[in-house]
């Protein structure tokens, strides 16, 4: 039990740390929520332009996208960000301590990921509130909180893909734009802009091969009403399944990551 | 110099009265060697001669073993072997009984390493912020956090820079955090790439002290430095890394 409280404790001082070093610099959380806020706009005016019957109505394509952008700021928060930050502890020679902690390099790595999936959550009320008051975006108040579990949910099926970035990044020190690369997949194979219906037959199967377009699904379903493509409790089990599959494997390869790293005498080079 | 190879696995030479130990009697009491090093090889490339050179040391407790060498000699890759960063290609490494890389999380707890350079600190946190960061990584329970950070500070003479950021200290001041650091968790061994960079005769001072105070607990250090003299530490060995080969210097 202590060696679990003094777990939480060393992963807690990593998210302080993220965000001392956020907040250190005073314009930050301004220029994110005002980013959000022009992407929240732009898309309210492109969804005026459509009129689809695979969609609906233009209100319910904002709905639809506004979903969408929240799901994408919890994926990169768990991947792509996680993955910057520990570009930059390498840069910086702090990987090393690290890795010379009794916390050790696999928990540092996975604790780098509370503070960005925390900010994601905010960022998610924001954008939610700010398209409901601002564009009237119809969100069922009365079961959106059950999103905050199910985007729980969501960011730890998630963590093992931003695992195998921070184990690449190790092993072979260029994954951030690899990161980028799997975001950008993933956001047109799972639906965040547009429904995956839509993709040709022979790419729609990588809809279904990842904890992303369940997780767009239900959270849409909970806080739109969009309706779902398959039951919500088959949604919830795959983002329960994916992550017990993947997270022992992402573990390994992370370790075997850092055994290569050392073997090589890699593990502080960027 | 006088430099000879090593035969076998060096050994200390026991002078526990001159360092001012509380208790002298135990350092011979000490049986298993804090670090045990044998016929370590390691070579970054196959058609180059090896860093590392079938080294075998043995660093007993309430020691403090100085490594000298030309840059590029592999003193630093000697204390990444031992700090578990590298792995040897040839040999085998324990600290404290335990092998560093496989018991990571157990080995280390018992060592501190400052590494060469003046990296591994947060530009834009303070020296505050540092040492709870690294006390908590450390795994120490609250109570002794805070004795700790307490105790490391007034060793260092943190305490009136703790509200400091880091971008903000001189270089000497930086590197009295780092070693700070080093010795926040009450390792056993302490492993000290280059210490000396950016400090002046206080801060030396600081060090020394600091030292000492580990050796008085039953620890032991392992400093890296092209000029051990620089320090006027008082070492129990001295040894001269060349051509691979751990030599002692007399």
């Amino acid at each position: 039990m202590n060696q679990m409280i003094r777990y939480a404790s060393a992963a807690a001082a990593l998210c302080k740390r993220d965000f001392l070093m956020f907040t250190g610099y005073k314009l930050r959380l301004l220029s994110t929520l005002l980013t959000t806020a022009v992407s929240l706009t732009l898309f309210y005016y492109i969804s005026r332009l459509v009129n689809s019957s695979r969609i609906g109505s233009p209100d319910r394509y904002y709905g639809y996208v506004v979903v969408g952008i929240v799901i994408l700021a919890v994926l990169s928060s768990t991947l792509a960000t996680p993955v910057a930050t520990l570009r930059q502890e390498l840069l910086t020679g702090t990987f090393d301590r690290m890795v010379l902690s009794p916390f050790g390099p696999l928990r540092c790595v996975l604790s780098l990921m509370l503070f960005p999936l925390l900010l994601s959550m905010l960022t998610s009320v924001f954008t939610i509130a700010f398209a409901s008051i601002v564009f009237g975006l119809d969100v069922r108040w009365p079961v959106a909180l059950a999103a905050i579990p199910v985007g729980l949910l969501a960011a730890i099926s998630f963590a093992p893909f931003g695992l195998f970035m921070a184990a690449a990044l190790i092993a072979v020190k260029q994954s951030r734009s690899g990161a980028a690369v799997v975001i950008t997949v993933l956001t047109v194979v799972s639906g965040v802009y547009f429904p995956v219906l839509l993709l040709p037959g022979w790419i729609r199967w990588m809809s279904e091969i990842q904890p992303f377009t369940p997780a767009v699904d239900v959270l849409r379903h909970l806080l739109v009403g969009t309706a779902l493509r398959e039951s919500a409790a088959l949604s919830v089990v795959k983002l329960v399944v994916f992550p017990a599959v993947l997270l022992p494997i992402a573990i390994w390869t992370m370790n075997l990551a850092i055994s290569l790293g050392a073997r090589r005498g890699t593990l502080s080079e960027y | 110099m006088d430099a000879r190879r090593e035969e076998g696995p060096a050994s200390v030479i026991e002078t526990p009265a001159q360092y001012g130990l509380d208790d002298p009697a135990s350092l011979s009491e000490a049986s298993d060697p804090l670090v045990r090093l044998e016929k370590i090889e390691k070579r970054w490339c196959r058609n180059q001669p090896p860093v590392l050179d079938c080294v075998s040391l043995e660093v007993p407790a309430r020691s403090v073993m100085a490594v000298a060498g030309r840059n590029g000699a592999g003193k630093t890759t000697l204390l990444r072997i031992i700090g578990g960063l590298l792995v040897p290609d040839h040999g085998s490494v324990t600290v404290c009984g335990l092998v560093p890389g496989r018991q990571r999380g157990q080995v280390n707890r018992r060592i501190g390493f400052l590494l060469a350079g003046n990296g591994g600190l947060y530009a834009r946190l303070n020296v505050e912020h540092h040492l709870d960061l690294w006390a908590r990584l450390a795994l120490m329970p609250r109570a002794e956090r805070r004795e700790a950070i307490i105790e490391t500070s007034a060793t260092f003479a943190l305490a009136e820079l703790r509200g400091i950021r880091v971008d903000r200290l001189s270089m000497g001041q930086r590197q009295r955090l780092r070693l700070a650091m080093t010795f926040l968790h009450r390792p056993d061994l302490v492993l000290l790439d280059e210490p000396y960079t950016s400090l002046d005769a206080d801060a030396l001072a600081m060090l020394r002290a600091a030292v000492r105070l580990l050796r008085n607990r039953g620890g032991s250090a392992i400093i890296c430095s092209p000029e051990p003299e620089q320090a006027k530490l008082a070492h129990d060995k001295v040894f001269l890394l060349e051509h691979g080969a751990l030599v002692t210097a007399q």
